[in-house]
């Protein structure tokens, strides 16, 4: 064949097994979305939302997990957030050059992509296993390990993007250190910090393993932290793999919410981070 | 005392000089700085040599050099900006009123104020017009709320941009123009009543209209502040400085007022750089 | 003098009352400043000195947490590796009962699904970034990005609850039939697709894994594609080449480093990942050469047994599973990151 034909089909066929790819690789979005909303929103209803998870058979919601999710959520990201706000500070502030930073830079990013399973292992060794009992406590601790690594480094990226002319200029006027991270350098950086927030809120609403031994689940309404209290994704996990048709419809409904949390929190990280950058 | 015959290379000296206390006998002019035997060194990288120089009170000095001659690195040790960063280290003396703001001992913040610097990049603080001014006089004095509107109106003032910026004191200092930025941010320093200002290359941002608007500005601001101007636009420093310094590869090759300096230069670089044979 | 690390120094009366005896002596009121300022300052001493170990603290702490992840698991598997030494990572054989636990099986399906993962989307990952890059119009690039992220942002029980009730009913109505079939003859390659189509088992939990996977080695791939000097891409353009010789000969050595840093880090995702597979692998701790066929991953064991483990072997043995699984992502992400610091260092 002549050499230029030759190489016009092997692009053609490059071209057409991209475009195949690319197709089926985002083709999997519309089916999975496309399940979730099939399976699950037929089943959505208030008392999803006001009534407790039922024994198989009877008529339930998913209150308590919900509730659960929502209080050990909010305790890791209170827990999280200004341990890695200020170590990714440490780390583009004060430390830059330090050999601390390199060394936890490359530790953090290991932490980021590390199993989350292994995350549930380390809580229940320090906290399951001396206290003797399962609890919300731990199940928040486990998920606040899992938002550390992600605020801290995007705290760190986006505070080393604030300009280097920005801190000599507060420093210019005499301002000590701490002002000049305090109200410079982080009201510049305000809008990414917030994101790597928003990301790991979205991060840790799907995170089954490392609740299933600290946490565990509770099939009653609870709001007591030091007991074993429910979570959606356990509750999803447990009520799936079980032969009962209304418990796999209540673990559908479960996984519409969740997705459905999930892509609120990421448009909304992505339309902060596009409007700070614009400003 | 100190005298000027210390100087490297040719430098025809003006007048002998008396350590200023802020006097200005007749005849004789004052020395708000001076720099005697300066080297600075990036790491291991000796980035100027014996520079002896220095800035009589209330009186505009350029320095002027092609690029990499060290200009900038020489406006930085005298509000020592460069002390942010753990490799760079200057030797020598820099006396500001007759005490060496090299000491070990030297409270880098009340330096910083007393010494003001304006950037290159206009630098606003994300915050608005009021509170970039208000911020810096709040740390350093307890003012009223009227006290410090009074600063801030003055500041703004001083700094030719009351009139652009009175209806809007409370948007956002970004939305300024680039020669609006400049000026708040030459407000800002001015706030601080320092008495000596450094100006790092204050126009290369701007367009012409600005510039011309700042230069204007210096002008009027001599008549209180001892100003040192780094610029690489030479007629800009005809136009404004009352003496000028030409710097080359990290010495200073020659000192001397800007009349004779422009017209009749002792040193042949000198001759060379101004006439454009080089740079 | 040499500055410390960014710490400014100490203030010391000499130095201060120094600036003060000149400030006095020249304007009245530039020296009342000055004096009511180094108060200030004084005061703002102390907080700044707070503030500044505190987030030393919280850097240190990240260390911390590391090690003590160490620390537990070895302390966790002790009586396991006690127990059953070296044997434990070759031996096949799972027992509660009997309280017999090996390794091999979790091993086994843990590299095995992450391989078969990688083999489909690293290709589909570069030929998506490809078409990103190169082909695809500027209008639809963005809301392809953002269809990206959405999908690696999908949590893995997501993909695990879609794979259990949708996808593995369809592999075995369609693919694992014709797989079986298609194979029965060939006669190496049949043991590879043998036995009756579960629907579940490690085939299927390889190509759950793959989807899950293929956002992230797109969108790193994409990054470094992009990343790409134009003027290398105009310069092959330029001189004749079709898209696919630019690929191939400019940017793919270009982005060289990148692409395997992002494979590697897909790639430590892939072994940890625990929810997408725990539902569709089948959770049997035997170790087959079918692919077809049931099997467990390290991290699905853990997460189906642990909280029904009774006795301290059997409990010991789920977690030194755990620090197996740990010590293997930690050397595939540790080698990426190092691969990629060195990617910075050359360009940046």
């Amino acid at each position: 064949m002549d050499r230029y034909v030759r190489r016009r089909l092997g692009n053609t066929i490059v071209i057409t097994l991209s475009i195949g790819a690319t197709v089926l690789g985002l083709g999997w979005l519309v089916l999975i979305l496309g399940s979730l909303v099939y399976e699950g929103l037929s089943g959505l209803s208030l008392a999803v939302f006001t009534q407790m998870t039922p024994p198989p058979g009877a008529d339930g919601g998913l209150v308590n997990p919900i509730i659960g999710s929502l209080m050990m959520t909010v305790l890791a990201i209170a827990i999280g957030t200004p341990i890695g706000i200020l170590a990714g500070t440490y780390m583009a502030e004060y430390g830059k050059a330090a050999m601390l930073s390199v060394v936890v830079r490359f530790i953090n990013d290991i932490l980021l992509s590390a199993p989350s399973i292994v995350v549930g292992l380390f809580v229940y060794e320090i906290m399951v296993a001396p206290m003797g009992h399962f609890s919300g406590w731990a199940g928040a601790v486990a998920l606040a390990l899992i938002v550390i690594p992600v605020v801290v480094r995007t705290t760190e990226d986006m505070l080393s993007l604030v300009p280097r002319e920005l801190r000599e200029s507060a420093s210019a006027l005499g301002l000590p250190r701490a002002h000049v991270v305090r109200y410079v350098s982080y009201r510049a950086a305000r809008a990414g910090i917030i994101t790597g927030v928003l990301l790991a809120i979205a991060r840790i609403s799907g995170e089954t393993a490392p609740l299933l031994f600290t946490a565990l689940n509770n099939q009653f309404f609870s709001t007591n932290l030091n007991a074993p209290i429910s979570s959606l994704p356990v509750v999803i996990f447990q009520f799936a793999l079980s032969p009962y048709a209304d418990w796999q419809k209540l673990a559908w409904i479960g996984a519409l919410i969740i997705t459905f949390a999930v892509l609120a929190l990421s448009i909304i990280a992505r339309a902060l981070s596009a409007s700070g950058k614009s400003s | 005392m100190s005298s000027i015959a210390g100087i490297s290379h040719t430098v025809q000296s003006p007048v002998p000089t008396v350590v200023g206390r802020g006097t200005n006998d007749a005849g004789k002019l004052a020395e708000k700085i001076l720099i005697r035997n300066l080297n600075f060194y990036y790491g291991d990288n000796k980035a100027l040599k014996s520079v002896n120089v220095p800035l009589f009170d209330r009186k505009v000095t350029a320095f002027i050099g092609p690029s990499g001659c060290g200009k900038s690195t020489l406006l930085r040790i005298l509000n020592r900006i460069y002390s942010l960063y753990p490799h760079q280290r200057a030797e020598g003396d820099v006396l500001l009123d007759g005490s060496n703001i090299l000491d070990p001992g030297q409270d880098l913040n009340l330096l910083r104020a007393r010494v003001g610097m304006v950037f290159q990049k206009p630098t606003p603080f994300p915050m608005s017009i009021y509170e970039n001014i208000a911020f810096g006089v709040r740390l350093f004095e307890n003012l009223s709320r009227a006290g410090i509107d009074e600063r801030v109106q003055s500041a703004l003032r001083r700094a030719a941009i009351w009139d652009e910026v009175k209806d809007k004191l409370h948007a956002n200092g970004l939305s300024l123009s680039g020669g609006q930025q400049q000026r708040l941010c030459i407000a800002r320093t001015v706030a601080l009543k320092p008495e000596v200002i450094l100006l790092d290359e204050p126009c290369s941002a701007l367009d012409p209209i600005s510039t011309a608007k700042i230069e204007e500005l210096i002008d009027e601001l001599k008549d209180d502040y001892t100003i040192a101007i780094v610029t690489h636009n030479m007629q800009q420093a005809a136009r404004v400085s009352d003496y000028t310094a030409f710097m080359y590869l990290g010495e200073l090759v020659e000192f001397d007022t800007t009349s004779k300096m422009f017209t009749t230069p002792g040193d042949r670089r000198t001759q060379d750089y101004i006439t454009g044979r080089f740079g | 003098m040499a500055e410390l690390k960014g710490r400014e120094p100490e203030v010391f009366e000499a130095g201060r009352k120094k600036l003060a005896d000149i400030a006095l002596s020249g304007n009245a009121e530039a020296s009342v400043a000055a004096t009511s300022r180094t108060k200030i300052l004084r005061r703002l001493r102390f907080s700044e000195m707070v503030f500044r170990h505190l987030t030393r603290a919280a850097a240190i702490l990240v260390l911390i947490i590391l090690s003590g992840v160490i620390i537990a698991l070895i302390k966790g598997s002790l009586p396991a590796l006690q127990a059953f030494g070296f044997n434990f990572l070759i031996e096949e054989r799972w027992n509660p009962v009997t309280e017999k636990f090996g390794a091999l099986a979790p091993i086994y399906g843990t590299v095995v699904t992450s391989f078969i993962a990688m083999l489909i989307a690293v290709p589909l990952g570069l030929l998506i970034a490809l078409f990103l890059t190169e082909l695809c119009p500027m209008w639809l690039r963005r809301p392809i990005g953002i269809a990206i992220e959405l999908l690696a942002g999908i949590p893995s029980i997501i993909y695990g609850i879609w794979g259990l009730f949708v996808f593995a009913p369809f592999l075995q109505r369609t693919l694992q039939p014709v797989l079986i079939d298609g194979f029965d003859n060939v006669p190496i390659l049949s043991r590879l697709f043998e036995g009756p189509p579960y629907g579940i088992g490690i085939l299927t939990a390889s190509l759950i894994l793959a989807i899950m996977v293929l956002p992230f080695i797109t969108s790193i791939s994409r990054d470094v594609f992009e990343a790409v000097p134009p003027v290398l891409r105009e310069a092959a353009y330029g001189v004749g080449c079709t898209t696919w010789e630019v690929v191939r000969h400019v940017v793919l050595p270009f982005a060289r480093v990148g692409v395997i840093g992002g494979v590697m880090l897909g790639l430590g995702r892939a072994l940890g990942e625990t929810m997408a597979v725990t539902f569709v692998i089948g959770n049997a701790h035997k170790v087959s050469a079918s692919i077809l066929a049931p099997g467990t991953t390290i991290s699905a064991t853990i997460a189906n047994e642990f909280t029904e483990a009774v006795g301290d072997l059997y409990t010991s043995s789920l977690i030194a599973l755990g620090l197996i699984l740990f010590v293997i992502t930690f050397i595939v992400l540790a080698a990426a990151r190092l691969l990629l610091l060195r990617l910075e260092k050359r360009v940046g």
